[in-house]
């Protein structure tokens, strides 16, 4: 009893936490299992339970693989935010990974991929590599994947450690599932590599199709996927992967059957011969058919498709246009596709067929239905010359209803048919006046307006018809103003009575006097303008023939419709966008090559420089204005903050310094910046920005320049993710700027706040904008050399035994080929403004060696030996560091300060 | 591939969520509910399935009243996205025996293990119950399931006749039963959704059926089964759509425009005398998917007939005539039919004698609603909201060979403007008729491997014949 007290006392006395605390560390397993569990509940729920990170690790050693799962999730989630702690698990993750039963080594693996903490990763790779070439094929397939996780952590590491070339092992291997996952991962790291990683080889092809016959829907799905990027040498290599393939149409998963469906289109376009080709086509018809009976979802995505195929294909379903006939209960979205695809197989021989469906349509509840509906009779009109009388029968019948929106939509699409067969359907004229005053929509009155003053001379009381508009006329909107505008001067022209000379007088002052739209305006005084100098001549332009136009509205551009037919099955062809128009990668995986010193940007900056600086010696005189000249000439200047300063520019940062107070702290005193946004690309308004390392603090200089002719304000600042997670620590503030005024400005910076994944990068994509402008974008470049410490400097001792205890392969080198050392010291001291410092040199034949040493962020040291010759181009910078990942980054802030 | 996984209940709360990527901010879930509560796109204000926000594609399914959402920053393919959760919904329901907010809430680590095999870094893995099996450790918590709607189109064969077990749908594949045995049985149901559109004059403008064999499976040592179909079935037609009108009359083939089958059926006999090996694995799934369009006979003939009696007012006569066999019921049966917007009154009359329908009209929506069921009491009632005609059938029994009318006399608030068919209609109907099926597929035999003499399991072959689109135009 009194135990049973105690517990109650205790709940309420410790609290949540030290209660599982408490059970954690219990010596019964099963109470132990309970108290993850809960620990995971709360953790699902949101509450914040990383302090308990010790103890469920502790639990981590078990046999009991339900508890060890439970604790893996745990550690999935709070690794991240527990990085030194999580270095606990290593050692059981490890033993795991060579524990006997497969379970348990897969676990290992797929658990310590998860967790994107460096100290975890490094020990990451030993089990990798031998779970890749396990024997149990349920822990390969783990590792296959596994290989991918890496990739999107450390690219590097995953090609030294010559993972990709083992996982390309992988694809021969006699477990199909253990296939299909390698190439899932293999074509993972392609799509994010600009290297050549997975090509498929006509080897690789045969070992593919063998395992696609015997793999999981879903691994089929992505051998299908994979070798749809295969270009068959001929028609028959074509034929012979078609044959292997088609099989697949009768699969139950969709996925697998869309997949497929992709990949025969391809080939198909290589295939030559035309009876192959038809009975190619038979044969995808009914699976295609097939797929509109699985979920609405499917559907949806399936007509998506379709919608592509049969613009490329139109035979394929020429013969189904029934299975496209709206199913009363379909969700709308399903509805609206088929409609689409309808109007697409419309053709003389089924028209009849297919205008019945519309009139029922177009009698149903959903609005955007019916109208949609009225829309495609239209549309089949325009589209099938010898059915266009029986579509008009049909809208004429359907005006005839008086359901208000039924009509308005009927009057649109029946301007259009006119405009298709012009002379041939006047006679209904009549019919569409009588709904004159039920139009409240703004496109059905500027049809219905463009429709009297096209015909005016045929409508008796054409004048009359319009006069009823006028009345309203400040009040209509655009679209209607500008059509009754043009519908009164088409009547005018036709009839020169005194009726619409009167009309015609309201009309012009209504447009030009009276109204705040340029566009309305401009119409208008051009009329004006013509009618006044040479009536004839206005008859010739506002009465001209006009072109006949064509249905083309949904038809895509052929380049865009072979874009997304070698896209089908993908998100692309559900939104017939191409890829690049959605996919927004987080992540830029792609390094830039390190001799790539500068971005093409700076480079034709300095061949603009003289033009530039000409203009602005030009430009009125302002207090600004040096600063701009000093900018503009200044953008090739290597982006090194504390660089020393060339002469002349430091002439020019004299001046510029005399004229604004240095104490000012919003004016950078160090040498001007890159421009990143050019004027010409930010509609007149120019953006110099660098970052920059003062007091040590990171701020972000900017300057900004108004070329524009309006006023600009609200300028706000956001920046995407980065690899050293740069971010502003405050709101950007720039004051409005009046055109031809300019501004600067210091951003303060905090790093490590929105780190991006994947191999280090020196791009900074940043994004500015203000209330009057889109937003612009830009890309900059991290330098690293703003990251250096102020309290770099190692003594020599310390310096000798770092550097012993780094592991040589810590250590590494690069030839920066186009410095030139000119005068040791002067670089000693170039460097030591920029917080690089100097330890010792020596002398080595004619070479000279200096040993420098820089603190960089998270107090990383680098230890540097540079070895060249005074007066010669080419200088070897050698570093050791604990975070060797970061060398790219640090060679190119080494070649920025020493240039 | 997939960046992250959850579900969400109807309200917008987060049930399950897992991400697999990192790549997609952790709010995703909220920006996606807010997203589809207020779609408005110039597509009508269902937001599609499939959809991209601020760079992150959103694809999601509803299932069982619950959403089910995977995010992705990639080009991926959406079907292979929205199979998956179909599939993910499955698995979880054979684990759980139900699929509802409650059973996942309760179930969370069960959930969370599973989710953990069938996808690994976005990528899905396995999706098969049986396979996950032995990777899975956690035992399902099983809810009650007696006060849970019943789901799925088997769980039609919980109500009305008792001729099943009416807990099996419910039934977790892995637990096991309270006595510590498994029953022994295997359920396969041949379910038909059949459309068919008449025209106003009674003819049949479109016809189709989209079956499904489905089977669940509770046979311990997975067996190897047989499963025979009507020996002359023909698959694929040949281009023409000539078809001998006694095909429909119960003698002639059975002929499918198109099928498909589950990867673990071997169809190695199936050219030569129409029978599908297969072994099940273990979970609900589908041996074969077929579509035909073959002329067949449809189970109600609908007349809907709307005519002007004088001004202001109409008069609607519905008929339907079920054409199956007396020995035969229908369940549930609802008639819709949408009238003009300007309808202010209905009355009703009913066939002498028909006392269990109820009518309905609906004012919203101006529809008329016809419900036959199985009872005492006919109903018919009018909701001027809807504009709709409610008729429905409770508790009478359909059998075959019967004939209902409605009769419904409308007032309106304003003249007609031009014809009234063109306002009113068309009339659909929906239906449940079990142990029935239009195509006249069948199931000739299911054959179980024995395992030993006594080795006798229970199998359940059922039938039945659903409405999908079942619209009569006036």
């Amino acid at each position: 009893m009194s135990g049973h007290d105690s517990k109650y006392f205790s709940t309420t006395k410790k609290g949540e936490i030290p209660e599982l605390k408490d059970e954690l560390n219990s010596q019964y397993k099963d109470k132990r299992k309970d108290a993850v569990k809960k620990v995971i509940a709360a953790m699902t729920v949101g509450k914040d339970v990383s302090s308990l990170f010790t103890d469920v690790v502790n639990c981590m050693q078990t046999e009991n693989l339900e508890l060890k799962k439970l604790v893996y999730l745990y550690l999935i989630n709070y690794a991240k935010s527990q990085p030194d702690l999580a270095i606990l698990a290593v050692n059981t993750f490890v033993k795991d990974s060579q524990d006997p039963n497969p379970l348990i080594r897969a676990l290992a693996v797929r658990t310590m991929g998860c967790i994107r903490v460096d100290k975890i990763t490094e020990y990451l790779c030993d089990p990798l590599q031998r779970c890749l070439k396990d024997d149990d094929p349920y822990v390969r397939k783990t590792a296959s994947i596994c290989v991918a996780k890496l990739y999107d952590i450390n690219a590097e590491l995953v090609e030294d450690r010559g993972f990709l070339d083992a996982l390309k092992d992988l694809i021969s291997d006699n477990n199909p599932m253990v296939v299909a996952n390698a190439v899932a991962a293999l074509a993972e790291i392609q799509e994010n590599s600009s290297r050549p990683i997975f090509e498929i080889t006509s080897n690789t092809l045969t070992k593919l199709l063998t395992a696609l016959n015997e793999c999981t829907e879903w691994g089929q799905v992505f051998i299908l996927d994979a070798l749809s990027k295969y270009k068959a040498a001929d028609a028959r290599e074509a034929e012979n992967i078609v044959e292997r393939v088609t099989p697949r149409l009768q699969h139950a998963n969709c996925a697998v059957v869309l997949s497929a469906v992709k990949m025969i289109l391809l080939q198909m376009e290589l295939i030559t011969s035309t009876d192959v080709v038809r009975n190619l086509c038979k044969k995808m018809a009914p699976p295609l058919v097939t797929l509109l009976s699985a979920e609405p979802e499917i559907q949806y995505v399936a007509l998506r498709n379709i919608n592509l195929i049969v613009q490329r294909r139109p035979t394929i379903l020429a013969h189904e246009i029934k299975v496209f006939f709206c199913k009363y209960n379909d969700p709308i979205y399903v509805k609206m596709e088929k409609l689409e695809i309808m109007i697409k197989l419309a053709s003389d021989r089924n028209i009849d067929q297919v205008l019945l469906e519309f009139k029922e349509y177009a009698t149903e509840v959903d609005v955007d239905f019916v109208r949609k509906a009225v829309r495609a009779i239209g549309r089949c009109a325009i589209k099938l010359e010898r059915a266009a009388e029986r579509c008009i029968s049909v809208l004429l019948e359907l005006i005839k209803i008086k359901v208000n929106y039924v009509v308005q939509e009927a009057i649109i699409v029946i301007k259009d048919i006119f405009r298709r067969y012009p002379n041939t359907y006047e006679s209904i004229i009549a019919t569409l006046c009588e709904s004159l005053d039920t139009l409240d929509e703004p496109e059905a009155k500027a049809s219905m307006i463009w429709i009297i003053g096209e015909y005016a001379e045929r409508i008796d009381n054409a004048d009359e018809l319009l006069e009823s508009f006028l009345e309203s006329f400040p009040e209509e909107p655009a679209l209607v103003q500008l059509q009754l505008l043009t519908a009164t001067v088409k009547l005018f022209l036709k009839k020169p009575t005194e009726g619409p000379q009167q009309m015609i007088q309201v009309v012009l002052n209504n447009a030009t006097v009276e109204t705040d739209n340029p566009d309305l305006r401009d119409r208008a005084y051009i009329y004006w303008r013509l009618l006044s100098t040479d009536p004839e001549a206005a008859k010739d332009v506002v009465l001209a023939e006009k072109p006949v136009i064509s249905d083309d509205s949904n038809q895509l551009d052929p380049s865009l419709l072979d874009e997304l037919l070698a896209n089908i099955a993908t998100l692309a062809s559900v939104y017939h966008k191409p890829p690049d128009a959605f996919v927004t990668r987080v992540k830029t995986a792609v390094q830039r090559p390190d001799d790539e010193e500068y971005p093409d940007g700076s480079e034709s900056g300095y061949s603009d420089t003289p033009a530039n600086a000409v203009d602005s010696a030009a430009a009125p005189s302002s207090s600004s204005n040096v600063t701009h000249a000093a900018t503009r000439q200044a953008a090739p200047a290597p982006p090194a903050p504390s660089a020393p300063v060339p002469d002349l520019l430091g002439d020019l940062i004299g001046l510029d310094g005399a004229i604004v107070p240095v104490d000012q702290p919003a004016t950078p005193s160090g040498p001007p910046l890159p421009i990143v946004l050019p004027a010409s690309t930010g509609q007149g308004l120019q953006i110099c920005a660098q970052l920059t390392r003062r007091d040590g603090q990171i701020f972000y200089s900017m300057l900004f320049e108004n070329n524009s002719q309006i006023p600009l304000d609200g300028f706000m600042i956001q920046f995407n993710k980065n690899t050293l997670g740069l971010a502003a620590a405050g709101p950007l503030q720039v004051p409005q700027l009046q055109p031809g005024a300019s501004a600067t400005t210091l951003l303060p910076m905090v790093s490590f706040q929105n780190i991006s994944p994947g191999p280090p990068s020196t791009l900074l994509q940043v994004a500015v904008k203000n209330n009057q402008q889109p937003v612009w974008y830009f890309n900059d470049k991290i330098s690293l050399q703003v990251f250096f410490a102020e309290d770099g400097r190692m003594e020599r001792a310390h310096f000798l035994e770092t550097w012993k205890s780094l592991p040589d392969s810590n250590e590494i080198a690069k030839d920066l080929q186009s410095v030139v050392i000119n005068s040791v010291d002067v670089t000693i001291d170039r460097l030591a403004a920029s917080n690089v410092f100097f330890i010792a040199k020596r002398r080595n034949m004619n070479q000279e060696v200096l040993y420098l040493s820089a603190k960089a962020p998270r107090g990383i040291p680098f230890l540097i030996e540079l070895t060249g010759v005074v007066g010669i181009a080419g200088v070897k910078c050698a570093i050791k560091t604990p975070n060797p990942e970061m060398a790219p980054l640090f060679f190119e802030a080494m070649e920025a300060l020493l240039n | 591939m997939i960046s992250q996984f959850f579900v969400l209940s109807q309200r917008g709360d987060n049930i399950v969520f897992r991400d697999y990527r990192g790549e997609v901010q952790k709010g995703s879930a909220e920006i996606f509910f807010r997203k589809v509560k207020f779609w408005k796109g110039d597509e009508g204000e269902d937001a599609p399935p499939v959809f991209n926000a601020d760079g992150v594609n959103y694809v999601h399914v509803k299932v069982a009243g619950l959403l089910f959402v995977a995010t992705t920053r990639v080009n991926v393919s959406p079907s292979l996205v929205l199979e998956l959760l179909q599939r993910i919904a499955r698995v979880i329901k054979d684990y759980l025996g139900v699929l509802n907010e409650d059973s996942l809430r309760k179930n969370f680590v069960l959930v969370y293990e599973l989710l953990d095999e069938v996808i690994d870094f976005g990528y899905p893995q396995t999706t098969s119950t049986e396979v996950l099996k032995s990777y899975i450790f956690n035992e399902p918590i099983e809810v009650e399931a007696a006060r849970l709607p019943p789901l799925g189109p088997a769980a039609m064969f919980m109500q009305g006749t008792k001729r099943m077990p009416g807990t099996a749908v419910t039934k977790s594949v892995v637990a096991n039963e309270p006595g510590g045995r498994k029953r022994e049985e295997i359920f396969v149901d041949i379910i038909e959704k059949i459309s068919v559109t008449f025209s106003s004059s009674g003819y049949i403008l479109t016809s189709e059926i989209d079956g499904t064999i489905q089977m669940k499976s509770y046979l311990t040592g997975n067996p190897e089964i047989r499963l025979a179909l009507n020996e002359d079935l023909i698959i694929g037609r040949n281009g023409s759509s000539v078809y001998d009108y006694r095909n429909s009359a119960g003698a002639g083939a059975v002929i499918l425009d198109d099928c498909n089958f589950h990867e673990s059926v071997h169809l190695d006999n199936f050219d030569l005398d129409r029978t599908l090996m297969l072994v099940p694995t273990d979970g609900e799934f589908s041996v074969m998917n077929y579509r035909m369009t073959q002329e067949f006979k449809p189970p109600f003939r609908v007349n809907a007939l709307i005519e002007e009696a004088g001004s202001l007012k109409a008069e609607v006569i519905l008929k339907i005539r079920a054409d199956f066999a007396p020995s035969i019921t229908a369940n549930t049966i609802s008639v819709h039919m949408p009238l003009p917007k300007y309808t202010t009154r209905v009355s009703f009359e009913l066939e002498p004698g028909a006392v269990g329908n109820t009518t309905d009209f609906k004012e919203a929506s101006k529809k008329l609603e016809w419900g036959l069921k199985k009872a005492f009491f006919f109903f018919c009632s009018l909701s001027l909201s809807f504009f709709l005609l409610l008729w429905h059938i409770h508790n009478i029994q359909i059998v075959g060979g019967s004939e209902h009318t409605l009769r419904a006399k409308l007032t309106f608030s304003q003249e007609s403007h031009a014809n009234i068919t063109k306002e009113a209609g068309p009339v659909s109907m929906t239906f449940t008729i079990p142990m029935y099926n239009a195509s006249r597929l069948q199931v000739r035999y299911l054959q179980i491997a024995k395992k030993s003499r006594t080795y006798n399991p229970y199998r359940w072959v059922r039938y039945v014949t659903q409405a999908n689109s079942y619209v009569a135009r006036i």
